[in-house]
């Protein structure tokens, strides 16, 4: 399992769960709430796959991110 | 295990290398959260990006190559690159806030001569329903829209007795 | 010399100027795009604002709007106005590909062209006419039609239907619409020659120097591709003879890719084009498009040593003009344009902001749009960024609506770029956001590391030192690369 933790001030929390929405099919997510960071867990099929989707998604996060015009955009 | 390169000053850019990744730790108060965001996205097709925030003032931007690990020459040009176009980042976001109208009267002056007018169709087609644009000064609103608005929140008008108890008389 | 240098700089004597030293002068340059080449001491005096009001200097500056209190508001706007004169229009130059086919292969081959048998990358007459009535929809009254392949006279049929459907169509709209074609000319024939002069289509086509570096660049099977291209240039300037157009106005205009191997070979270069009657030569140098991304390492030169072959070539140049000899180079004359003529030649791509989109666009030969030919060049590399459109689904007014429109405006205008914003030659030049996005990954790019920003602050650094040198002859020549002489016989009448 790979955890990555996208700080409030820097991930927009829509960002995070459509880049989690997008991914779904292809790992298990957990997501949880902490007060600076969302957290999400990611299990695969394998460690490699675990890498590659925790590095696609946190992409993905960044993008859509800074397509809404930052975190503190929403 | 931490690794300096040549000519980057470890008290300004810290680089850590760690199975092909590497982490840079960055001023906010240098270079602002919107150029880390530009600088970010110019490096997201080759590389995976992640960003977070160790300590107050501070971002993590760690970097890790999608084609082939950051070690090496590879790493050295990856975090140089990056070191300049975040300063070109800090630099555009200040001379875009600077130059602000000037770009503005020049896009929308360009992209107006290029369009033209609507034709009648296209007037048709368009949906006004749609909403365009925040407007919390107002400004595209009708008069009557705005009176009624104010009317509402109790900007009685002057023929309207006022209440004893309040409202705009107050 | 430097503002550093100036012990009691004014804040307020001088109004906004940018400066840079060149050769032994400082140059100064204003937003209107006014110049001085001030000697070190003036500029000292102009810096620390310790001018009288009756000296020469002042009334040099005051004439063109460096003194504060002395400027001219309604010239200012005038002039200002004038260089942006572009912007009231939408995009005049429309590049159609009318095939990917190419009986050439060239190492650089920017459009990176089809096989002979990949005919499925031939537009058809179909979307050829759904091209052109999109094309004759722009809010341009002037409009070119350029063909550009691939070899676009490997799909002729469908060059002649464009010629004939848009001129048919242009009787409703009246545009000024001309049409030029780029060819290797390598397939053209007397039939095919006899309809384009007929139909006044420009002849354009490339010429990368003398036949052994022309042939070793572009191969053309079982053929020279030099002697083939020179001998249909000089059939069609003999052409425009036969029919009394004036040669020194009318004749093929050939352009130079600048590989490496041309590098030592500026003279032999100049000397071919003066030699094939050309008036004109674009020193082009290689761009990282196409099959010169995988050939760069062959190709590719260091602009340092780019610009010791054009500061070369330009001076030969200069000094065949001297001997009455008529050839300009084509970047001197659009920087020497907007520099000594106070006018935008609207060269697309050293505007600002540049003409992606709102100056130009390419048509592809399966009917998508991009905002430009370095655009299209991309997607046939699999970089689809700069797409735009269709012409069957997408309308004109959403074309230039486009978001990559805007982003490109935004992008390449030069108030909005770093280094840009502070450069001398700002009022001058333009940037390519399509050649940043593909060499630096951003199309807001990064000046100070780019090749084409090495090239234009080269060449200008060249032509300010000329200036500055004052040498009567070259001051001559400099003015005559700046006059316009329209070819009004290759427009088309546009009777409404």
């Amino acid at each position: 399992m790979i955890e990555l933790r996208f700080h409030r001030a820097l991930y927009a929390e829509k960002a995070v769960d459509e880049a989690v929405e997008t991914f779904t099919r292809h790992a298990s997510f957990e997501r949880a709430a902490e007060p600076t960071h969302l957290v999400v867990r990611i299990s695969g099929r394998d460690a490699d796959r675990e890498q590659r989707i925790a590095h696609e998604l946190a992409n993905f996060a960044l993008g859509l991110t800074i397509k809404a015009g930052g975190a503190m955009s929403s | 295990m931490p690794v300096t390169f040549d000519g980057i000053p470890g008290d300004l850019v810290e680089v850590e290398l760690d199975r092909g990744a590497m982490s840079l730790q960055v001023d906010e108060t240098l270079y602002p959260l919107e150029a880390v965001y530009a600088a970010a996205y110019v490096f997201i097709d080759r590389c995976y990006v992640f960003l977070d925030k160790p300590s107050e003032g501070r971002i993590r931007v760690t970097l890790s190559g999608k084609k082939a690990k950051l070690e090496g020459d590879l790493a050295r040009e990856t975090v140089g690159e990056f070191a300049n176009e975040l300063l070109s980042c800090a630099w555009r976001a200040q001379i875009a806030r600077d130059s602000r109208a000037t770009i503005e009267s020049v896009t929308a002056r360009a992209l107006s001569g290029a369009r033209g007018a609507p034709s009648l169709d296209e007037l048709e087609a368009f949906d006004f329903s749609e909403e365009a644009f925040d407007d919390p000064l107002g400004i595209a609103m009708s008069w009557e829209e705005k009176y009624a608005k104010k009317k509402k929140e109790g900007a009685a008008p002057a023929e309207e007795p006022a209440k004893a108890d309040g409202g705009a008389a107050k | 010399m430097n503002l550093l240098q100036i012990r009691k700089p004014s804040t307020s004597f001088a109004l906004p100027f940018k400066h840079r030293t060149v050769g032994k002068r400082v140059l100064i340059t204003n937003t209107e795009g006014n110049f001085l080449l001030l000697q070190p001491d003036e500029f000292r005096a102009f810096a620390e604002g310790s001018i009288g009001r009756e000296s020469e200097l002042y009334k040099r500056l005051a004439e063109r709007n460096f003194v504060r209190g002395a400027e001219n508001q309604e010239r200012m706007v005038e002039r200002i106005q004038a260089r942006k004169s572009f912007l009231s229009y939408g995009p005049n130059l429309h590049i159609i590909v009318v095939t990917l086919r190419c009986n050439e292969t060239c190492v650089y081959c920017h459009a990176s062209r089809a096989n002979m048998d990949a005919v499925h990358t031939d537009l058809t007459k179909e979307l050829a006419e759904k091209t052109v009535d999109k094309i004759l929809a722009t809010t341009n009254p002037n409009v070119t039609i350029e063909f550009q392949g691939g070899e676009p006279l490997v799909n002729f049929g469908v060059v002649k239907h464009i010629i004939e459907y848009a001129l048919e169509a242009n009787k409703k709209v009246g545009k000024q619409l001309e049409f030029t074609m780029v060819s290797n000319l390598s397939l053209m024939d007397d039939e095919k020659l006899e309809y384009l002069v007929k139909n006044k289509v420009q002849i354009c086509t490339s010429i990368d120097g003398p036949e052994h570096i022309h042939d070793k660049q572009r191969k053309l099977p079982q053929a020279s591709a030099h002697q083939k291209a020179t001998y249909w240039i000089k059939r069609i300037n003999q052409e425009y003879e036969r029919i009394g157009l004036d040669p020194t106005l009318y004749h093929v205009e050939a352009l130079l890719t600048t590989t490496r191997e041309a590098l030592p070979q500026w003279k032999a270069i100049v000397d071919t084009y003066v030699s094939l009657g050309c008036k004109a030569l674009f020193l082009r140098p290689v761009d990282p498009f196409g099959f010169a991304d995988k050939t760069g390492h062959r190709i590719e030169y260091p602009r340092k040593e780019y610009m010791h072959f054009y500061t070369s070539a330009v001076e030969y140049m200069l000094e065949l003009n001297k001997q009455g000899v008529q050839i300009l180079e084509r970047f001197a004359a659009i920087f020497l344009t907007k520099i000594l003529g106070g006018e935008d030649p609207n060269f697309l791509d050293i505007r600002n902001p540049c003409g992606a989109g709102i100056g130009q666009i390419a048509y592809n030969y399966d009917g998508k749009v991009f905002t430009c030919d370095e655009g299209r060049m991309l997607h046939e590399m699999g970089d689809s960024t700069f797409l735009i459109g269709d012409v069957e689904t997408t309308s004109y007014r959403d074309l230039m609506g486009h978001e990559t429109v805007r982003a490109l405006a935004i992008a390449s205008n030069l108030e909005a770029q770093p280094d840009c914003v502070n450069c001398t030659y700002q009022p001058y030049c333009g940037v390519c956001p399509v050649h940043n996005h593909k060499s630096q990954g951003t199309i807001f790019g990064r000046m100070r590391e780019s090749t084409l920003c090495a090239v234009h602050k080269g060449i200008q650094d060249f032509l300010f030192e000329k200036l500055g040198e004052g040498d009567p002859a070259t001051l001559e020549t400099f003015k005559k690369w700046t006059t316009v002489r329209d070819r009004t016989h290759f427009l088309q009448s546009c009777a409404v």
